[in-house]
């Protein structure tokens, strides 16, 4: 059985510490033996108790420290314990982390990595259960990257401690306890799999050795499993087959996977757990329609949480985040317009 | 013995989920091995094994724990899991669910349940599709019958009743040699011979010939093997010239100027073929070139079928005037890049093909589709599409759903037009209504619709959309949903009605049926 997310995230960075001395984690409740609250950081600071600094409660110092040490040549991982923290940390990242490289006329780099758990599902209420990337997705030179169960975790994290831009590795609470599934022999279950070349790869999956295809569905973090399981079900009840194309690097916006999948396809759902208005939906429909307006047969689809505010009640939760029967229907809409 | 407990790992949480076990229970476990995975708001947890032992688990995976509680114990020696088996009889951890992995779609599933077929026996990467256990059965039915499967080459036959003379034997109705040679190098002297001297001659000369068949003057009769069931007319001037069998079911009647060849014909029961039809053209001599028609299929004047590879005709279809089937086209090389096709064409069970349509080689028409006059098809139409257009595309379904209360309104109308059809013909016609029921007498023969039908006094002609028990004698029952007829007597009013019927679309087992002429 494959190991769980959690465990391969550990050991890569248990590897990127013993390749690199430059290396530094910061964040809160890290030092063992609690290990940081998914327990992702767990046995570094016993390994490396130089190199692992446990800090108070204010992000907003903690990004500052941070951003110091990379323009001072360390590579500092910073943990935010809850993707929603990211929000005290704005200004550093706005206008500092992400402008420094340009304002010093490229005499100085940031390579910081930033690793946070966004999503939720856990019923752990209003203000550590949002999915916040979208917020970062208009900042220019930081990298946004979302891990999903189905991508080399090891990968991202070398990637992005190597990656001379400051670098937001989105992870997902879901995600840590599942197990890594990566392709075995071209597929993940019963699904064909192909991943781009790029350092932060993208997914594309098809149910039929990408020969025909309903529709195309972007998506990436802790909607991949629910969209597979849709697609899953879409196969399995209506043999309704569509690709998938799991993104790893939301920022900046690469989208050759996804036009090379509506050529095949015709038509475009977008899946994401942050709330509708201003999403990564919106800016993905803007660009395929852009460049793939001869190809669709219809408008694209977008399936996102309803906006408003993520509730405690896991009831209430569940009605507002998008769910796999959202992702069916999304594409029962799309067949609709197309009959 | 060692307990594992579940701790507390913060101050505001009372309890955490067991998500997963990482050992099976009564596995043999070492000392620091993680056995079990716990999530609680903040934290997802390993818990350790605290010594060497066998694990005796208490708890099911996906339960809610109150933290301190144990939910394993590890036996250190045999003695002490047999006491820990003991108590753990009264609080076993539920069953896992079934492993519930699906690599079948519900299509699929119910295909293969219907045929029988062993979803195992696909071996595919990926998932098996209803098109998957489609092919196992043709694979299967090939295997079981090579003679038949070689001969439509894997082409699936669902949907496609064929028709019984498609599994004939090899001998029957062999002609003798020497008077096929004389038909194929001098067939004037066989076209001169008067309808009753050919059947006669073919009879003598092996073939399998039925009573009461009529070869029109002029029409010519050739194959290896000739199988004519009773009743079947051919028109005056038909040839009818095929390389290895050609069968023809009972009742079948073709028009006149027909002209049938190809290497293997399977015609059905109770055709029903216009003027000037041609089934043949180029490629007809290619070991491919297999015409099957179902039982009462209809062709209309002027209808042309290529046949070069197999078409399948099912039953009930309706190929109406001058619609064409190609099964290959001509054109420039194929080594400039030009199209050169070859390909089987399929019409399904009740499929309708409108006025000079167009279908073109490779296409399957589904059960009950309909493709409109004068469309041009170069893709498969699903089952009960309506299909339209230049090249067509599905609009919409070949049929709506009608309710019973207008079911009953339909057929109450039909009754009513059927007494006023009757009247201007002249026949004494006098109406009775009995509450529920609709109806009239005609030449001392009751004829009514009902609902549903218990009884009725003889002689009776009943038509109704539910027959309990059986029709008494000198009852006839027509069941016009599920288009049977039951009982006997009825004569002449019985095949007027039937007759009145089938022109609006009601044809009834059993068929094939002849209209020989009535009251209508």
């Amino acid at each position: 059985m494959s190991k769980r997310c959690v465990q391969v995230l550990n050991e890569a960075l248990h590897e990127v510490f013993a390749e690199r001395d430059d290396v530094y984690l910061l964040g809160e409740d890290i030092l063992d033996p609690y290990g940081g609250a998914f327990k992702v950081s767990q046995g570094l600071s016993d390994a490396y108790p130089d190199r692992v600094l446990t800090t108070p409660i204010s992000e907003a110092s903690l990004f500052g420290v941070a951003a110091g040490m990379a323009l001072r040549g360390q590579r500092p991982i910073l943990e935010i314990m809850f993707g929603d923290f990211i929000a005290l940390g704005l200004d550093q990242i706005v206008n500092g982390i992400a402008k420094f490289r340009e304002m010093y006329d490229d005499q100085v780099t940031v390579p910081l990595v930033v690793r946070t758990p966004m999503g939720g599902r856990r019923g752990y209420g209003p203000t550590h259960s949002q999915s916040l990337e979208k917020l970062l997705l208009g900042v220019p030179n930081i990298v946004v990257v979302a891990a999903s169960e189905c991508h080399d975790l090891r990968e991202l994290v070398v990637s992005a401690v190597e990656d001379e831009r400051p670098v937001f590795l989105i992870e997902n609470k879901l995600m840590y306890g599942r197990p890594n599934r990566r392709p075995e022999d071209g597929l993940i279950g019963e699904l064909a799999v192909r991943e781009s070349g790029a350092r932060y790869p993208a997914l594309t999956f098809s149910g039929t050795d990408f020969t025909e295809g309903t529709a195309t569905i972007v998506t990436y973090g802790g909607m991949v499993p629910v969209v597979l399981d849709a697609v899953t079900e879409l196969i399995l009840e209506h043999e309704i087959f569509c690709e998938v194309v799991a993104l790893s690097q939301l920022l900046p916006i690469e989208l050759e996977p996804v036009f090379e999948s509506v050529a095949r396809t015709g038509a475009l759902v977008t899946a994401e757990e942050g709330t509708l208005t201003g999403g990564f939906g919106a800016e993905i429909a803007a660009r395929v329609q852009e460049a793939c307006w001869s190809d669709l047969r219809g408008p694209v689809q977008r399936v996102a949480a309803r906006d408003g505010i993520i509730p405690s009640a896991r009831p209430l939760e569940d009605a507002m985040l998008p769910s796999a029967h959202d992702v069916v229907e999304a594409i029962v809409a799309l067949e609709a317009v197309r009959s | 013995m060692l307990e594992i407990v579940l701790t507390r790992e913060d101050a505001n949480t009372e309890f955490a989920l067991l998500a997963e076990w990482l050992v099976e229970d009564r596995a043999k476990v070492e000392l620091g091995q993680p056995v079990c995975v716990v999530e609680t708001t903040k934290a997802t947890v390993e818990i350790e094994a605290p010594g060497v032992g066998t694990i005796v688990q208490l708890f099911a995976e996906g339960v809610e724990v109150e933290l301190g509680k144990t939910v394993a114990y590890v036996a250190e020696s045999a003695e002490e899991l047999a006491s820990l088996e003991k108590d753990a009889e009264r609080e076993k951890p539920a069953p896992k669910p079934p492993d519930t992995d699906r690599k079948a779609t519900r299509k699929a599933a119910d295909l293969a349940e219907r045929h029988g077929v062993e979803l195992a026996a696909i071996d595919k990467r990926g998932f098996i599709t209803e098109k998957d256990v489609e092919e196992l059965i043709a694979r299967q039915k090939a295997a079981a019958s090579p003679e038949r499967g070689s001969l439509l080459a894997g082409l699936s036959t669902e949907n496609v009743s064929l028709p019984a003379s498609f599994d004939l034997d090899e001998s029957a109705g062999a002609l003798d040699p020497t008077f096929l040679e004389s038909l194929r190098s001098d067939p004037g002297s066989f076209r001169r011979l008067s309808p009753e001297a050919k059947v006669s001659a073919l009879r003598e000369n092996g073939a399998q010939v039925g009573e009461g068949v009529v070869l029109g003057e002029g029409s010519l009769v050739a194959a290896p093997q000739v199988v004519i069931e009773s009743g079947v007319e051919i028109g005056s001037r038909a040839t009818i010239n095929c390389a290895e069998i050609v069968a023809i079911g009972e009742s079948s009647q073709f028009g006149a100027d027909l002209e049938l060849q190809c290497r293997r014909a399977f015609l059905g029961a109770g055709i029903w073929a216009g003027r000037s039809i041609r089934f043949g053209g180029g490629g007809h001599r290619d070991p491919w070139a297999v015409l099957t028609v179902g039982d009462l299929a209809f062709v209309g004047d002027e209808a042309f079928v290529n046949v070069c590879r197999p078409v399948l005709i099912g039953r009930e279809v309706f190929l109406t005037m001058r619609s064409l089937i190609v099964t290959h086209n001509v054109g420039h090389s194929l080594l400039e890049g030009f199209e050169n096709r070859f390909a089987p064409v399929v019409l399904e069970d009740r499929s309708q093909i409108g006025l000079g349509a167009v279908i073109y080689a490779g296409c399957r028409i589904g059960a009950e589709a309909i493709v409109a006059s004068n469309s041009y098809v170069t893709s498969d139409i699903p089952a009960g599409a309506f299909a339209i257009g230049v090249p067509a595309k599905v609009t919409g379904s070949s049929s709506h759903k009608v309710s019973r209360a207008r079911q009953t309104d339909l057929a109450r109308r039909m009754i009513d037009d059927l007494h006023e059809l009757l009247a201007s013909r002249g026949h004494e016609v006098s109406a009775i209504d009995d509450g529920e029921d609709r109806g009239f007498e005609v030449g001392g023969v009751r004829v009514a619709f009902a609902p549903s039908f218990s009884e009725a006094r003889p002689p009776s002609v009943v038509l109704t959309f539910e027959l309990h028990g059986q029709p008494s004698e000198g009852v006839v029952v027509l069941d016009l949903l599920a288009r049977e007829v039951h009982g006997s007597g009825g004569g002449e009013v019985l095949e007027s009605v039937r007759e009145f019927c089938r022109k609006r679309g009601i044809r009834f087992e059993p068929g094939p049926w002849r209209y020989q002429g009535g009251l209508v």
